[in-house]
Formats: structure tokens, sequence, C-alpha cells
């Protein structure tokens, strides 16, 4: 049975890992970090997304985390899968990845494969070509809060090649095989670029979608009625990223625009649609702080309830989240916060009161802003929340609360792509 | 975006205000008066910006410590040539060549938002700079100008249509309404006024000024409510203060004239003074017109 090794624990690889072992695959999971490798070998992850806990625990008889190089010497692919910094403005740092290889390339097996699952920019996995190196570049698609999803069931294997019409790996190919899904071969520059293009084609749906649901504002018109007709459109498609949001966030979409941009403008192709993305990007990234400025008078007295940190549901990254730029808009206000997952810190917020529950974070509060939509915030009862809240106004921008209750209980109730409704 | 360097927010020790006897000058003033703070204000008679010394002159007056604050341009009424910028240039290379010499702390140039191109719908802080006119590009070069020599601690400051009781520009807009309702009972539209414009009042526009002076800002802003309203709009607002019926007449529009729009993003604004919120539009427009009243005009 071929043996699967993953260097680098973050979100990418440790989430791999688990997928690999539970397709049934011996599977050595390798960090540096011992004190790291020591709590996931205890179950204790340090990334939040369904199901990870329980097929981690599920499949530990298969899966060997370790700190030692010299493990990896079992594996006969060994994909490197740390996922890849970036700094404010989405620039990557491919130095740590590049440092991976390193270690991880003397101890491979004799006839090993070196997959690279890292989100690097296109050109560099022929760059680390080497004599005796069976090197491949591997897509991955994993979405933060479905990661584990998207890991165990992907759509299609998306390889990168030195030469697409040479044969797959032998135990890399066996591998791809047991997920039973189409597997893509192709030039190493193709596959890194194929990855950035799955994701700008998401950001230009994001970007139509939040002008449009911006445009239904203003004239009257009702972003969540058009939907389900794009939907069903068969050049759209049922799962295409038409729903309003706060901008794009998480780091991984953002990097990829810096990433193209940077070889649009050295190569002189065209990068306008893309600089547009992201101001229009940044100026969603608003919404919930100018709607609070037009509706809500400034001052140390206005309590607000700030439901959700996190980026998204099912997360625990808070990287370029709209929840916490809006903290960062309001010092001076009181805060009370909310997250099933992330504790509000005093980088966060000076003046933020950590709360247990949504309807404790509202207490006394003027309004409410629901900046996450996990799912527990859905089953917020309007009666309840009319009776804690002391305002009626709440900033639910991704429509989590039920608009019909929220209107006939006196809320005035502004969420995206909508008119408000008072 | 704007960042400060005074936290928490202080009074200057002194500011030095070039423009102080002009529209949004004189409601600075009173603001600084009312703060206590020592103001030298030297008006164009002790100074000429457009003498070749002013600069030298400007210098020798000022102290390390203070703020100099640049309100003076010819506005457009008072000229829209080539002369008339290339002085306003003039006045402006005098006052840079104060500043490289006399260092003060803290500069804020009132710039204004003819620096964008008029065929951009939607602007903000990032918008490049595209100037349609001879006034938008003068107060571009000048902006240039002062970044050149003190980008560190300048804040450029864009106001866009400013109004207020004591204006003397009258150019088309809520003011020059206010006097035509008042003359004639008419307020003439081009076309029926269609065209989306953000409108500060001017008393906002101090504040700003302020704000920035106390937190000693540095970087750029758009001094913008983030809130449009047609000529229609503003024309229906400015009748309401009337008594009397006052006729809003539309009129056609020469043949091939373009309408543009413009709206602001002000969410820089927002994140630089959290505890700021200019005031809304028809609230400006009725505080206006008991201004004017109390001063015996229109």
């Amino acid at each position: 049975m071929t043996t699967i090794g993953y260097a680098g624990m973050s979100h990418l690889g440790l989430v791999s890992a688990v997928a690999a072992a539970e397709r049934g695959f011996r599977t050595v999971a390798y960090d540096a970090d011992a004190a790291l490798v020591a709590r996931l070998g205890r179950g204790e992850l340090p990334v939040t997304e369904p199901d990870l806990d329980a097929m981690t625990a599920r499949n530990a008889a298969r899966l060997t985390f370790t700190a030692r190089l010299g493990d990896l010497k079992a594996c006969d692919v060994v994909y490197v899968a740390r996922d890849v910094p970036t700094d404010d403005r989405g620039q990557s740092d491919l130095g740590p990845i590049d440092a991976l290889i390193r270690d991880v390339r003397p101890h491979l097996k004799k006839g090993a494969a070196l997959v690279v699952l890292s989100q690097v920019t296109p050109g560099f996995t022929r760059a680390r070509m080497a004599a005796g190196l069976v090197l491949y570049y591997q897509v991955e698609t994993l979405i933060f809060g479905r990661a584990v999803e998207r890991a165990t069931k992907p759509e299609r294997s998306i390889v990168g090649c030195a030469d697409p019409a040479q044969p797959l790996h032998k135990g890399l190919a066996e591998f791809l095989g047991a997920f039973g899904c189409p597997i893509l071969p192709m030039r190493y520059e193709s596959a890194e670029l194929a990855k950035t293009a799955i994701n700008l084609c998401l950001v230009a749906s994001i970007g139509v979608a939040n002008t449009l649901a911006d445009l239904s504002e203003r004239i009257g018109a009702d972003w969540s009625e058009i939907v389900p007709s794009l939907r069903l459109d068969r050049r759209i498609g049922p799962y295409s990223y038409i729903v309003p949001g706060l901008g794009i966030a998480g780091g991984n979409l953002e990097r990829d625009l810096a990433t193209i941009i940077g070889l649009c403008d050295r190569s002189g192709a065209d990068a306008g649609i893309l600089r547009a993305q992201i101001a229009n990007n940044r100026r969603r990234a608003d919404w919930a702080l100018q709607v609070l400025a037009r509706r809500l008078a400034p001052g140390p007295a206005v309590k607000l309830a700030v439901l959700g940190l996190a980026y998204k549901e099912n997360t625990h990254s808070t990287k370029n989240s709209p929840s916490l730029a809006l903290l960062k808009a309001i010092p001076n206000l009181a805060v009370r916060a909310y997250d099933p997952v992330v504790a509000p810190t005093a980088a966060m917020h000076p003046n933020a009161t950590r709360c247990f529950s949504a309807l404790q974070a509202c207490e006394e509060a003027d309004a409410v802003a629901v900046m996450t939509p996990w799912p527990e915030f859905r089953r917020i009862n309007p009666v309840l929340l009319g009776a804690t809240l002391k305002g009626r106004l709440a900033i639910d921008p991704f429509a989590v609360l039920d608009r019909r209750q929220m209107a006939r209980y006196g809320f005035e109730h502004h969420v995206l792509g909508a008119p408000s409704v008072a | 975006m704007l960042t400060h360097a005074a936290s928490p927010p202080e009074a200057p020790s002194r500011v030095v205000v070039l423009g102080a006897r002009g529209f949004i000058g004189r409601h600075l003033m009173a603001k600084l008066a009312a703060a206590k703070v020592p103001v030298l204000a030297p008006g164009s008679a002790e100074l000429n910006l457009d003498s070749p010394d002013a600069g030298d002159r400007l210098a020798a007056q000022m102290r390390p410590g203070d703020a100099l604050v640049m309100l003076s341009a010819l506005t457009p009424d008072k000229g829209k040539d080539l002369a008339t910028t290339m002085k306003n240039l003039r006045m402006g290379e005098q006052v840079v060549a104060a500043v490289v010499k006399a260092k003060p702390r803290h500069v804020v140039y009132i710039s204004s938002d003819g620096v964008f191109a008029d065929a951009l719908a939607l602007a903000d802080e990032r918008s490049p700079t595209a100037p349609d006119s001879l006034y938008g590009g003068m107060h571009m070069m000048r902006e240039l100008a002062f970044k050149a020599v003190c980008a560190d601690r300048l804040a450029i400051l864009r106001p866009t249509l400013v109004y207020g009781a004591e204006d003397t520009h009258n150019s088309y807009g809520s003011n020059r309404f206010r006097r035509q309702a008042a003359k004639d009972g008419k307020i003439p539209l081009f076309g029926q006024g269609e065209e989306m414009r953000d409108h500060v009042a001017v008393e906002d526009v101090a504040e700003v000024i302020r704000l920035c002076l106390w937190q000693r800002s540095a970087g750029v802003l758009n001094v913008v409510t983030g809130r449009s309203y047609s000529f229609m709009d503003v024309a229906k607002l400015v009748a309401a203060q009337f008594e009397r019926k006052i006729e809003i007449q539309g009129q056609a529009r020469a043949p091939g004239s373009a309408i543009w729009h413009r709206h602001y993003d002000a969410g820089d604004c927002l994140r630089a003074f959290p505890d700021f919120r200019y005031r809304d539009l028809a609230e400006g427009l009725a505080q206006t017109h008991r201004q004017a009243q109390a001063l015996g005009g229109a």
C-alpha cells in the first residue's frame, strides 16, 4: 500500500493529511515544531473545521504525527503542504516553502515523488526541478469552513508535471485515483495558473454580486430574489459565488489577486479589472461601518453587540475578518462580543467585553451587528432578541436573522442586497 | 487615509492660518478662538503671497512648533484662466519655501476635489488625481509641491462643494439657489438638475481641519459626507426654507452637454475620526438659511 507524507502542519497540511488517512492510506504528517506535533498527537487541533476532530480520531491508527524528518523515508509520495504566509497586502512569502523543500529532499525514499501542494506562484515549481527529483505540483482548493469536505471529495485533481505527456508517478496515480475524480495532468505553469484562475473567477463572481447587491440596496431591488434566477442559468450554475458579502477575506483570494496583478504588471497584461476588484472589495468591507455611522450617533455610552469575529462561519481564522475591521473603526464604542470559537482580545478592541452567548452579548446593547453567519445565530429568536436588545437596530449583512420576523417585531433590519426594513 | 501623530489629541501651541478671511478660514478662526489657541493670520495686505519675498517674510514670522494651515487660493469665481492659475501656483511656491525654511511642526493644505476627473462617478482617497480644470490642476500641483517637502507631517484635505451662509463664491449649487430664491422667487437649474453631488457644510469643513490640527494628522482625506443629492433635490430643500412658494425652473440643456455624477466613499473619515459625523444636508441647509436671515441676507 502506498504511504503518503505531508510536510508542514498548517491548515492545508493538516486537513490534507487527515483526508489521506480517511481514504485508507498510511499517512505520515511531519512538522518541525515538536510542541505542535505533540498537541496533534493528543488530538488537540489548532484549526477549526467541521468533522476534522472526529475524522482525525478515527484514523489515528493510520496517521502518524512526527517531528522527525527521517520518518518521511517510509513515504512513496511526500506533499509539501505548508500554507504560504501572506502580508497585509496579500504578498506571498515563499521562503518557508523553499526551506521545507530543502529540509525534506534528503529524506525522500529513492523514486518517491515530491509534490508541492502549497499555494505557489506560476514558475515556482519548474525553477525547483533537479536531477533525480520526481517533482509535481498539485492544486489545492480547500475552503475555510468546508476544508474536510473539499479534501475528501475533490471535484478533480489538477497536477502540474514537468512533461504532462509522461505517465504519472505510480504512487501518486494510485493515491489520486482513490478519490474517484478526474485527474488533469498539465504543465507546471498551467497548473499553477489554474489554481489562481479558479480563485480569480470566484473573485469576479463575488465582485459582480457585491456590485449588484449594492445597487439593489440603492434602487429598491432585492438581490436575494435575483440569485435563484442566476443559479438556474446553466452558464452561471447552482454553485456559483453570487451571494453578496463583506468583500473577500481569509487571505487566499487576496494573495492570488496580488500575485496575478504582479505578473500582469511585469508582463504587460492589463490588470485593471483586478485592481477594480480590490477597490470594490475594500468598499464592501466597510458596509457595516457605513450603516452603523448612518444610523447610530457615536459616543462612549453607545453599546454595540457584535456577533461573530471569525472571517466566516465554521472557522477559527480571523485574517482580514470584516468583524475585526469594524471593531478597529469604532474604538470609542462599548462592544459586547461573542463568537463560538474566537475570543475577543484587547488588540481587537480596547473596550470589548467577552460574552458567552449571542443573547448575552445583546443585553442592554443599542444595536446588534451579526458579522459572521455562524449557524447558531440563525436560531436567535427575534422575540427574545427584542426583549434583550435595548435598541432596535440590527445590522445583519448575511441575512442570518429572519427578515419577516425582524420586521414584524419592529427591528430596523439592514441586510446586504436589499433596501433596509424599518 | 490619515494617520495621527498626537494621541491623545492636543491643541497646537500656535496655528498660522493663510486665507483666514476666506469662507472656510473665518469658520476655522472662530473655532481656534473658541479653543483659545494662539493664531497668526496675516492678511493679504500684510503678506502678499504673490510676491517674490513672501516665503522669506512668512518664514521669519513662523516658529518650529507652529502648525500651518494653507487655505489661500484664488477660486474659479476670481478667474479660471492660466494667469489666475499661475498666480495661485506662485502663492503655493512661496508657502512651500516658507515650510522648507521654518520647518513647522504640522502642515494642513486645503486642496479641492477638483483634483479628480469629472467622469469619476465614485471616488475615495485612493482614486487617481486627473483634473479636468486648471483650478483642479493647480491644487494637484500644490499637493505635490507640499508632499515633496513635508509629506511626513502634511494633511491634505479635499473639500467637495461647500455651503454656508457667508459663502462669497456663488457658484452653481445651494448657496446660489438660496440667493436666487430670495431675490427672484425662482431657482433656475441646468436641465432638470439631474447631476448628483456631495455637499458639505462649511462648519463641518472647519471641524475636520480642527480635528487634523489637534491630532497632527498626516495623509489625504476627502472632506465629503458620503451622501450625494441631485441639484433638483438640493433646490427643493432650499425652496422648502422659504415661506413663499419658490419656483424651480428646469431648462433645456445645450445639445451634447454631458451629465456627470459624483459620489464619495467616506469610509476613511469614519476611521480617521470615529466620533465625528457630518450633518445631514437638510439640517445643514436649514441652519444656513437661518444664519443668512440673521445676517440680513437671503
